[in-house]
C-alpha cells in the first residue's frame, strides 16, 4: 500500500523548489515590514510557512524549509543585516528553537497526513474488495470470476493473475490466457498441500500461489503476478490471501452450482427413460391382457366350440402368451441396457430361488424329469432373486425348448472356492460347435433359422444379469449328448444367523 | 362350473378387460359389480356387501394402493390385484396395505377364478368354527396342542419355526410378505432382518416338505413374500 503513496509524492524536485520559493517569499514580504514589527513575529511567520509547506508538500521539502527559514531569519533580519554573523548571542537560541519548532511540526503535519492518506487508501482497498465479493456471488460462469477478480488486482494491487482449476484427474488448468509466468510445478505443490501449508508459496519470479480453500477441499490455486516489474510487497499479502478465499468461495459455489445441474439432468433422463419403459410395458400388457382374456372366453363359452375353434382359441391364447413374454425380455434388456436395474441384492439360500423357478416353469417342463443337486453346505448367497429367477427360468425354457420330450434336465449347484457355481444341463441336441460363445450376444441363436420359436433375447439377458452380481457365465456340450450351462455367484460374507436369537417376548 | 354364489366388485378402468373378468365371474355363479375408477370402486363396497374386490392398480383417479388402505379401514373384504407393473414394489405396498392376493397381466380366465375360488374358500373357513387343527401333505398340526406330526411321527419345531408355521398356517391362501412374516414372527423391530425370514423357511421346508427343493405348500412368491397352500 505504501507504494501508491510513494509514486505520488516521492521523486518530486518540484516540491522542493515549492518549499525553497515558500520561504524566500515570506523573507520578500517580511522585509518591508522589518521597522514595524518585532523579531519575533517575525520568526512566528517563519514558522507558519514551515507549517504551511509541511501541511501541503512532504516531510522532507519541510525539513529544507525549516532550515531555510532559520537561515533567511538570520540573513535578513537579525542584525547586523545581510549576513550570517550575529551580535547577539542570545539569537543562537532563538535560530535552536525555531529550527526544533520547525522540524516537529513538519514531521507531525507530515505524519497527519500521511495516516489520512492511508486511511482513505485503507477504505479504497477495503471498499474495493467489497465490490469483488459482490460482483462474484453474481458469477454464473468462471469466466466471469476470472474477469473480476483480474479488475480488481489491477485496480487495487497492480497484479495480474491466474486460476488454475483442476480437472477431474487432478491436472490444474488455466482459466484464462493470461501472461502470468506460472510455474505448473509450484502451483501443483501448492494445490496437494506440500508448499509450506498456510502461506502462500513464493518464487523467484515474484509470482505468489494461493491455494484456493473451499470447506472440503482446495479447489484450485490463484497465480499472482506484479504488472511491470514491481514487486508484491509484503504488506499486500493478507489483501491477497482475503482475496484468494472470495474467489474459492466463488469457485467452490459454482462447483456446486454444476454439480445440481448435472445431478437434476440425470435425474430428469432416468425419469423419463423408466416412465417411457413402464408406459411401454403398462400400454403392451393391457392389449395382450384383453387377448389373453378373450381367447379365455371363447374357449370357455357355452356350447363349447367345435374341436376345431377351441384349438384356434387356445392357440390365440399360447402365442398371446407367448408374445407377452417377448415383451418382457425385451423391456428387460432394455432394463438392463439402460443400467435402470438396480439390484435388490439380500442374502438368501439359493434353494428357494430354485424352486421357485421350478413352479413357475411346472408347465414347461411337464415332460422333463428335473433333477435338482444341491450341494447341502451351501452358504447364503446375495443376489436378487427376482432377477436370478429370471436367469434360471431362461435356462430351464431352454432346456426343455432344446431337447425331446422324456429328456432328464438337471439344476445343480457347488462351492468352488470364491464362487458358487450353478449349472443347468439337458440332453439335447447340445450347441452348434463353435457357436459357445456368441450365443450370449443379443439376437443370436444355436441355430439362427430353426424352428424352435425364440429371438435370442434370453442368454443376453443371463449373461447381463449374471454379470451385474459379478458373476461370469458359460456354456458347453456334454456326453454324450447335451447342453450345459453353468454360472457363477459370489460367495461374500454371508450374515450370520442365530439359530434362535428370539426377542424375549417371542421365546414364549 | 360349480356356481360361486358370491357378490364380486370388479374395479377396472380398461373396459375390455372389465368386461371379460366379469363374464367370466358370471358364468362362474357370482353376481359381479363393476366399477370405473377407485371413488366408485370405494362406493360400490361400501353398499353392495361383497363377498370380494377385485382390484386394478393402475386406476385413473387414484392409486390402487390408496384404495386398499381406504377399503382396509372399514373393511376386511378379500382383495384380488390385478397388476399391470413388473416391478415387485408396487404388489408388495398393495399386499402390505392389506390386499390378499395378486395377478400379473396378461392373466388367464382360469387363474383368475382359481384365485377367487381360494380367497372365497378361505373367507367361508374363516366364518366357521376354526378347526384347531391343520393337514396338508401328510403333515399334522395341532395348534391346541402345539404338536406337529409327519405321517405319524412327532417332528419337533424350534419355536421360531412353530410361530412361522401358525402365521403361514393363519394366511392359507393369501400371499404374505417378508415385512409381514417378518412383524408377526420376530416383532416390529426386525422388518428388515429378510435373510432370517428365508433361512427359517428353508429349516420349515426341510421338516415339512417332501421335496424342499420343489415345495408344494410353503411357496415362494420370489420378490414380494410367500404363500402357503393347503
Amino acid at each position: 500500500m505504501i507504494e501508491g503513496t510513494r509514486r505520488t509524492t516521492l521523486n518530486r524536485p518540484r516540491n522542493y523548489l515549492l518549499a525553497a520559493g515558500a520561504c524566500g517569499a515570506m523573507a520578500l514580504m517580511a522585509l518591508p515590514l522589518r521597522p514595524y514589527l518585532d523579531l519575533v513575529n517575525i520568526v512566528m511567520l517563519f514558522l507558519l510557512t514551515v507549517f504551511l509547506v509541511s501541511w501541503r508538500l512532504e516531510q522532507g521539502p519541510a525539513v529544507l524549509a525549516a532550515f531555510l527559514s532559520v537561515a533567511l531569519f538570520d540573513f535578513f533580519f537579525v542584525p547586523p543585516h545581510l549576513t550570517f554573523a550575529v551580535t547577539d548571542i542570545q539569537y543562537l537560541l532563538t535560530f535552536a528553537v525555531m529550527l526544533v519548532v520547525a522540524l516537529l511540526t513538519g514531521q507531525m503535519t507530515a505524519g497527519l497526513r500521511r495516516q489520512a492518506r492511508m486511511a482513505r487508501f485503507e477504505e479504497k482497498r477495503t471498499r474495493a474488495l467489497y465490490e469483488m465479493a459482490r460482483a462474484l456471488s453474481g458469477a454464473l460462469r468462471l469466466s466471469e470470476v476470472v474477469a473480476i477478480l483480474r479488475d480488481f488486482l489491477r485496480d487495487i494491487v497492480q497484479a495480474d493473475a491466474v486460476l488454475l482449476i483442476p480437472d477431474a484427474h487432478g491436472e490444474l488448468h488455466p482459466q484464462d490466457g493470461t501472461r502470468v509466468p506460472y510455474e505448473l510445478r509450484l502451483a501443483a505443490a501448492v494445490y496437494d498441500g506440500d508448499a509450506d501449508d498456510r502461506r502462500a508459496s513464493k518464487a523467484m519470479d515474484g509470482v505468489c500461489y494461493y491455494p484456493l480453500r473451499g470447506s472440503t477441499r482446495i479447489r484450485g490455486v490463484l497465480a499472482v503476478a506484479p504488472l511491470d516489474d514491481e514487486v508484491l510487497l509484503q504488506e499486500d499479502q493478507p489483501l491477497l490471501e482475503a482475496v484468494a478465499s472470495l474467489i474459492a468461495i466463488a469457485v467452490e459455489r459454482l462447483h456446486y452450482v454444476d454439480v445440481a445441474q448435472q445431478a437434476e439432468v440425470q435425474m430428469a433422463s432416468e425419469r423419463l427413460r423408466s416412465s417411457v419403459l413402464s408406459a411401454l410395458s403398462h400400454d403392451l400388457r393391457t392389449p395382450l391382457t384383453i387377448l389373453v382374456g378373450l381367447a379365455d372366453t371363447l374357449s370357455l363359452s357355452r356350447p363349447p366350440l367345435a374341436g376345431k375353434q377351441q384349438v384356434m382359441a387356445e392357440a390365440v391364447r399360447d402365442q398371446s402368451m407367448r408374445i407377452s413374454g417377448l415383451v418382457e425380455n425385451l423391456l428387460d434388456m432394455a432394463r438392463l441396457h439402460a443400467g435402470q436395474v438396480r439390484l435388490r441384492r439380500e442374502w438368501q439360500p439359493l434353494e428357494e430361488v430354485v424352486g421357485a423357478s421350478l413352479k413357475l416353469l411346472e408347465h414347461a417342463l411337464e415332460t422333463h424329469p428335473v433333477r435338482v443337486e444341491l450341494a447341502p453346505d451351501l452358504p447364503l448367497l446375495e443376489f436378487d432373486a427376482v432377477l436370478i429367477e429370471r436367469v434360471l427360468c431362461n435356462l430351464l425354457e431352454n432346456a426343455a425348448k432344446y431337447s425331446s420330450a422324456g429328456a432328464s434336465v438337471e439344476i445343480s449347484a457347488r462351492q468352488n472356492g470364491a464362487m458358487v457355481e450353478i449349472s443347468v444341463c439337458d440332453s439335447g441336441s447340445g450347441i452348434p460347435s463353435g457357436r459357445q460363445d456368441r450365443i450370449f450376444d443379443m439376437f443370436v441363436r444355436g441355430v439362427p433359422e430353426s424352428p424352435t420359436p425364440g429371438v435370442g433375447l434370453g442368454l443376453a439377458i443371463c449373461r447381463a444379469i449374471v454379470e451385474a452380481h459379478g458373476g461370469t457365465i458359460s456354456a458347453a456340450n456334454r456326453e454324450p449328448a447335451g447342453a450345459c450351462f453353468m454360472f457363477t455367484l459370489p460367495v461374500g460374507n454371508p450374515p450370520e444367523i442365530n439359530e434362535e436369537s428370539l426377542p424375549p417376548e417371542a421365546a414364549t | 362350473m360349480s356356481g360361486l354364489h358370491s357378490r364380486v366388485i370388479v374395479i377396472e378402468d380398461e373396459k375390455q378387460i372389465r368386461s371379460f373378468v366379469c363374464e367370466a365371474l358370471e358364468q362362474a355363479g357370482c353376481q359381479v359389480f363393476e366399477a370405473e375408477t377407485g371413488a366408485q370402486g370405494l362406493v360400490e363396497a361400501g353398499t353392495r356387501k361383497p363377498d370380494i374386490v377385485i382390484l386394478d392398480l393402475g386406476l385413473p383417479d387414484r392409486d390402487g394402493v390408496e384404495v386398499v388402505r381406504d377399503l382396509r379401514s372399514w373393511s376386511s373384504v378379500p382383495v384380488l390385484i390385478l397388476s399391470a407393473r413388473a416391478d415387485e414394489t408396487d404388489k408388495i405396498e398393495a399386499l402390505d396395505a392389506g390386499a390378499d392376493d395378486y395377478l400379473t397381466k396378461p392373466f388367464g380366465i382360469g387363474e383368475l377364478l382359481a384365485r377367487v375360488r381360494a380367497l372365497l374358500r378361505r373367507k367361508s373357513r374363516l366364518a366357521g368354527d376354526g378347526s384347531a387343527i391343520a393337514d396338508f401333505g401328510g403333515v399334522t398340526v395341532d395348534m391346541v396342542r402345539r404338536s406337529v406330526t409327519r405321517h405319524g411321527e412327532p417332528i419337533h419345531l424350534t419355536p421360531i419355526e412353530y410361530r412361522l408355521l401358525c402365521a403361514l398356517l393363519a394366511s392359507e391362501g393369501r400371499v404374505l410378505t417378508h415385512r409381514q412374516l417378518l412383524r408377526d414372527v420376530w416383532g416390529p423391530t426386525h422388518v428388515e432382518s429378510n435373510h432370517y425370514l428365508r433361512v427359517f423357511v428353508g429349516h420349515l421346508r426341510q421338516k415339512l416338505e417332501a421335496d424342499p427343493a420343489q415345495p408344494r405348500h410353503i411357496l415362494t412368491e420370489t420378490g414380494v413374500g410367500y404363500r402357503f397352500h393347503l
